[in-house]
This record gives structure tokens, sequence and C-alpha cells, in this order.
């Protein structure tokens, strides 16, 4: 490996060690989480809901489960990650070395992607033992899964460089992510709400993702598909530049 | 070769205040160098321009004659720094904080291995090893900050106040580690405010004052220039002076 490979690698070992070490909080909360709205959501209201849009109620959610967990794990493992280390200053010594802001910004983002792909990951084949899970669509399904993971992962990076105290990443959390989430049609299809609630879902982005990520397990989609992923795929791309010129001026980071 | 060539050094920050006002310093291979100043003087955002953590405003920095401000690999392979601050990660383990930065540094895994072993043991943490950083002392954090900027082996080590706050007996401790490592032939930069420290420690010493550097030399030379008995004299007469005139420090020199 030249030096360049080991200090990415080691860069990124430092995230992945980082959740793997508080693993109770970083994998094991929200797979608990997962599979509490799969038995409220799924099993008992499931019940009274039987089927939507041909399919039981259950396996209808569970794409939108695992979608929820890769964004929100990749998202607040990133934003927390870096704030506690600006908090402490224990970042200056990842800032003070030779990495480059690419390296830096990349490795950042991948501690999220991978605990919120492992969360997923484990969500699906838990989901498909218990309840069958069907992936109709595997050449949509794993690019929009990584994009959302990607996505995710970049804004988690945003918030936790621009965010001076812990309470400007939950707020960003609790305030906005969950409730586009939520909102996006998780547990529901937008096409059985009322006006103008229908139509202002189609405002939410989070909607567009959880459609592709549906399309791709279930073959159901309310969405264009290919402008979805290529939408997804534009705007996870400026984020990822965003993020890069942050880096690059230290915005935040460096005095 | 200059260990640290400084040429014109402004840093301004986006408030308006001038933290560094064209400060020019050269230190050479193998020197161990002084910067006294009181707090607020420039002396931390000095080194946080020289090690990347603040970007300058103007000017230029070289370390062993490799940009340190924008093509900074090759500078920053040759700097450890120390900061004033116990900035460990908690998170690691005390044996992992060294690895990490080694990793940073681009050390292949045996040599990291090693060097892990070497400083642990030089700066008695073996014990604490598979301690997670949080739970060690102060002075034993302090040792794993000087050991953590030794790991990959720079050739110009930054001091920032590395005895403030610490209790006597390891403070001499310290002392007694960075001569050694200076003996060894690593160049050093300490900033202090405590004089017998730099006195004690340093070939030459700076005064830095108000993001200028306002004298410099060996301390019997600072001492004579001010027309003091000793360098504490000089260091008290200079920031006396200052004070009655902050405005315009140049028109002050002796």
């Amino acid at each position: 490996m030249t030096a360049s490979q080991i200090r990415f690698f080691a860069l990124v070992r430092r995230e992945v060690n980082r959740f793997f070490k508080i693993k109770r909080q970083t994998l094991g909360a929200p797979l608990l989480e997962t599979f509490l709205y799969i038995s409220v959501f799924g099993a008992a209201l499931g019940t009274r809901i039987d089927t939507l849009q041909g399919v039981d109620y259950v396996v209808f959610i569970i794409p939108g489960l695992i979608l929820m967990a890769w964004a929100i794990n990749a998202f607040s493992n990133n934003s927390s990650s870096i704030l506690q280390q600006k908090f402490q200053r224990a970042i200056d010594d990842q800032l003070s070395s030779p990495a480059s802001p690419m390296q830096l910004l990349l490795a950042f983002s991948l501690g999220g992607f991978l605990r919120g792909m492992i969360v997923a990951t484990l969500t699906f084949i838990a989901s498909s033992i218990l309840v069958g899970i069907p992936v109709e669509n595997v050449h949509v399904l794993l690019p929009a899964l990584f994009l959302v993971g990607f996505f995710f992962s970049q804004l988690g990076v945003l918030v936790g460089v621009r965010a001076e105290q812990f309470d400007d990443v939950s707020f960003a959390q609790t305030f906005v992510l969950q409730p586009l989430i939520f909102l996006g049609g998780v547990f529901y299809s937008a096409s059985l709400l009322p006006e103008p609630f229908q139509t202002l879902t189609h405002f939410d982005p989070v909607y567009y993702m959880i459609s592709l990520v549906r399309y791709g397990f279930l073959g159901i989609s309310e969405v264009n598909v290919p402008l979805s992923l290529l939408v997804l795929t534009l705007a996870t791309l400026t984020l990822f530049m965003v993020n890069h010129r942050l880096f690059v001026r230290g915005y935040k980071l460096r005095a | 070769m200059r260990a640290l060539d400084i040429t014109d050094l402004v840093k301004r920050y986006p408030t308006g205040t001038e933290a560094l006002r064209g400060i020019s310093l050269s230190i050479e291979t193998g020197e161990f160098f002084g910067l006294l100043g009181p707090n607020g003087a420039g002396k931390s955002t000095l080194i946080h321009c020289s090690t990347g953590l603040a970007q300058p405003t103007a000017g230029s920095i070289e370390i062993f004659g490799n940009d340190a401000i924008d093509h900074y690999e090759e500078a920053r392979l040759a700097v450890g720094l120390a900061p004033q601050d116990l900035n460990l990660d908690w998170f690691l383990t005390a044996e992992e904080t060294l690895d990490y930065h080694g990793g940073y540094f681009g050390m292949p895994k045996r040599e990291r291995r090693e060097r892990t072993k070497e400083l642990l043991d030089a700066f008695s943490l073996t014990e604490k090893r598979n301690d997670r950083t949080r739970t060690l002392s102060g002075g034993m954090k302090r040792r794993l900050i000087l050991a953590r900027a030794l790991m990959h082996r720079p050739r110009l080590l930054i001091l920032d106040e590395p005895t403030a706050g610490v209790d006597v007996e390891l403070r001499l401790e310290l002392w007694r580690y960075v001569q050694q490592i200076n003996d060894e032939g690593t160049t050093i930069l300490l900033t202090t405010h405590y004089l017998e420290e730099a006195e004690r420690l340093c070939d030459r010493i700076a005064f830095i004052y108000d993001g200028q550097i306002v004298a410099q030399g060996t301390s019997q030379e600072l001492a004579s220039e001010f027309g003091a008995a000793s360098l504490e004299d000089a260091y008290l007469e200079l920031v006396g002076r200052m004070e009655l005139s902050r405005a315009k420090p140049e028109e002050i020199a002796p």
C-alpha cells in the first residue's frame, strides 16, 4: 500500500472503530427501533390494513424502513462524529496530517455510510427470514440504496461541519430529517392521502427515494424511476461538491 | 537548511482581528527555539498556521524547504505537533491513539507497531496501553500527546505550552524528554510563557507581542539588548514598554 492509501485507510478505520466501540448505541438501538416499527406497524396495524398496492402491508413498509435505517444512521453517525471531534479538538490530529481535503471528506462520509449499510443489511436479512421480502429490480435497488446512503452521509458531514453545539445536530435530525422521512411515505402510499397532502408529498425529496427503493424491492412505483435516479445522483454529487469546497476552505474546521 | 522559514506572515480572522501582523522568523535545523509572549500575543496562531490548523491570510511558510500552505504534504510529514490542549480522541485507547496517528502519516503497519511499543515504553505508558484516553490522568495525557507528536519521527517538533498547568515533577520529566529529543537531532519550536523554561531549554528565543516578533536572540543577547540582568527582566521590560505603547510597537526598540 502507498502512504496515501495507508492514510486514507487509517482515517476510515478511525470512523468505523468509533461506531463499533459504542455498538449498543450505534448498531443495537437502530436495529431494535426498526424491529419495533415492523412489529407495531406491520404486525399490529397490518392486520387491519391487509394489503397496499397489492402487497402485504408489512412487506410494503419494509423497503421504507430499510431506507430509513440507512439514511438516519448515515446522517447521525457523521454529524455526531465530526461535531464530537471538533468539540474535543481531536480532529486537529487528522487536520494537521498530510491528508487531503478529499481524503478527509471521503473518510468521514464512509463512516456513516458503512454504519447505515450494516444496519440496513441486518434489517433486510431479518425481514427476509421473518416475512420474506422480494427483490424485483436489483439493478435499481442497489444504486438507489447506495445513492441514498451516500446522500445522507454527505448531509451528516455538512451538518457536523456547520454545527457548533449538539443542539444543532439534534435539531436537524428531529425537526428536518425525521419529518421528511416519515412524511415521505415510509408507512403508507402517498396516493392514499387526501389533497393537498398528496401534492405536498411530491415536494418531499425523500418521497422519491422511498419510491425508488420500493420499486427495487417490490417492483411497484409511483414515480418516474429513471428521472428520480438521475435527480438523486445529481443531488448527491452537488452535496458532495459543496462539502468538498468546505473542506478545501477549512470552513469551521480550520481557523 | 532552515527547519522553519516564515516570511511576512499575516493572519486576519473574519472578525477583522489581526492575530499575526507580518511575522518573519527562521529556525535552523537542530535548533531549540523558544517563542515567548503573553496570552493572545499570537504564539498559537503562528503554530496553527505552520501546521495547517489555521489558514494564513498572507505570507509564506516553508518547512525544510517545502511549502507548508498550498503543497503541504512533505511539510506536514516533517512536523510533529504537541498542542496546548489535551485534544485526545476519547474513543481511542493509548495504543490506538499512536497507531492511528502513524496511519494518518502513512506509516506501514509493522513500523507503526514497533514505534508504538517504543514510545509507550519511553513515556511509561505501556501498562495503560489498552485504557481509553479519557480515563488517563492529566500527566499521562500530556505524555501521550508528546508521544503522539513523535510517532511519525518528525524532524521539527512543535510544542505549544507543553508544561502549562502541569506539576513540577512532570515538568522536569518533560524537560528531560524534549532535551533528549533535541540532542538526538530533532529541531524544536517551543512556545511558553515560563521564562525559566525558555532560558533553560532554548538556544534562541523570540519575543512575540501583539502579532509581531519584537526581539530575538539568545537569552544573554536579549538581556543585554534590553539592558537587563536576566531574560525575565528583559521580558518584563519589553512587555512594560509595549503596554505603554501598544499602538506602535516598532517605535520602542531599545
